[in-house]
Order: structure tokens, then C-alpha cells, then sequence
């Protein structure tokens, strides 16, 4: 799977959440391909730093501490917070 | 019109996948995790819109660009997504050229109908098309 691939996540699912702000007026189809596939980007990169955590505790199961250690530590996952 | 809950997630077998495809082979993911991840991802996207939207604003614009979600990733610190998203999207912009040469022949309208039509009326008939290629997603599910 390289950056060039087309986005797994429905569109139409990532329109919903963009039509879900009150203040978004429309949104160009590309601006939804590249959010879907900024959020694939998200999954990937969230559950690979989870998952130093599960090597920490020599666990090959990610578990949700994983994720919550994670959020705890990096600065770019601050708004989950 | 109220949207419902579930209409606000993102399907689970495909944030799965993606999850699994991140990680080593042999790797498992409880289902609180993955429902933790799923859950982040809807936020990412509210966030990400929100900030997108400024951009808009600011540009005095009302419909949210490509170009104004890849500053709001900038400004969400997720400067290493900009390269790969560049790439997608010219592979993408490159599909859609080719889907609406392909409408164009099949059509057989005049020339200047199809230029007339505006940006957001395109996106309505992609929709359509978009709403197929989901349920195709959905049947898709691995087990």
C-alpha cells in the first residue's frame, strides 16, 4: 500500500461527520478524499505508537491503555484529550 | 435532520484493516481498543474540518478545499501527512479526470451543458456514485 492508494474509508461516511459541523458550509469532494485519507493516515500512525506500549509490557495484544498511554504522552494527540 | 449516532462512526471493518495492516503480523487488537481508535478517527475528522475551516474562512471562501485541509494538518502538527496526501490526491484528481472523460462520451451532450455545470452539482452524482462504492465496501468485510 503505498501513498498513492485510493481511500478505504467511505466518503460518504466522512461527509457526514464533515456536514455534522454547524459552521461548514460545503465541502469540495477533494477536501473529503483528503480527510478520509488524512484519518487513514491517523489510524495507522495512532495505532503504531499505541502500540510501542504493548511491547513495553510484552503483550502482543494492543489493549486500550495502549491507546491511553499514547494520547498521555504525544503532543500531536493532545485534542483527544 | 438529526444525524443518528452510528451514522457518525466510521465502519469498523475497515478501521480494523487498517489498524492490522499498520502493525506486525501476529498482532491483535481488543475490541476497546478498536473502538477507542474508532472513535479518535471521528474526532480527528471533526477537528480536522473545524480547523480546515478556518483556512476557508480566512480565504473568504464558503466550500472547504483540499488545500485548506492539508494547512489544517500543518496546524495540527501532522506536517508528515502533507507528502503522502499530495501524492493521493494526484493520483485521485487523476481518476475523477478519467471517469468524467468516460461520462463525457457516454453522454454525448454538447460541450458547453457539461461546462456549465457547476462544482457542486458534480459532487451531488459523485455522491451517488459514492454511496454504491460504499455498500461494495461494507459487503467486502473480512472474517
Amino acid at each position: 500500500p503505498g501513498p498513492g492508494r485510493l481511500a478505504r474509508l467511505p466518503l460518504s461516511r466522512v461527509k457526514a461527520l464533515v456536514k455534522a459541523d454547524p459552521d461548514v458550509s460545503l465541502a469540495s469532494q477533494e477536501a473529503v478524499f483528503v480527510l478520509a485519507r488524512a484519518t487513514e493516515l491517523f489510524v495507522e500512525t495512532i495505532a503504531k505508537d499505541a502500540y510501542v506500549y504493548a511491547q513495553q509490557g510484552k503483550r502482543k495484544t494492543l489493549q486500550r491503555k495502549d491507546l491511553d498511554n499514547a494520547i498521555e504522552a504525544i503532543d500531536e494527540f493532545a485534542f483527544l484529550e | 435532520m438529526a444525524e443518528r449516532p452510528e451514522d457518525l462512526n466510521l465502519p469498523n471493518a475497515v478501521i480494523t484493516r487498517i489498524i492490522k495492516e499498520a502493525l506486525p503480523d501476529g498482532v491483535n487488537i481488543s475490541k476497546e481498543a478498536r473502538s477507542a481508535i474508532s472513535r479518535a478517527a471521528s474526532v480527528f475528522v471533526l477537528y480536522a474540518t473545524s480547523c480546515a475551516n478556518n483556512f476557508a474562512m480566512k480565504g473568504k471562501r464558503k466550500t472547504l478545499n483540499a488545500g485548506d485541509v492539508l494547512s489544517a494538518m500543518e496546524e495540527m502538527e501532522f506536517q508528515r501527512f502533507v507528502a503522502p496526501l499530495k501524492e493521493s490526491l494526484e493520483v485521485y484528481r487523476r481518476e475523477q479526470k478519467g471517469k468524467k472523460e468516460a461520462r463525457k462520451d457516454k453522454d454525448k451532450k454538447t460541450d458547453s451543458e457539461e461546462q456549465d455545470k457547476s462544482r457542486e452539482e458534480e459532487n451531488d452524482d459523485d455522491d451517488e456514485r459514492m454511496e454504491e462504492e460504499e455498500q461494495n465496501d461494507e459487503e467486502e468485510v473480512d472474517n
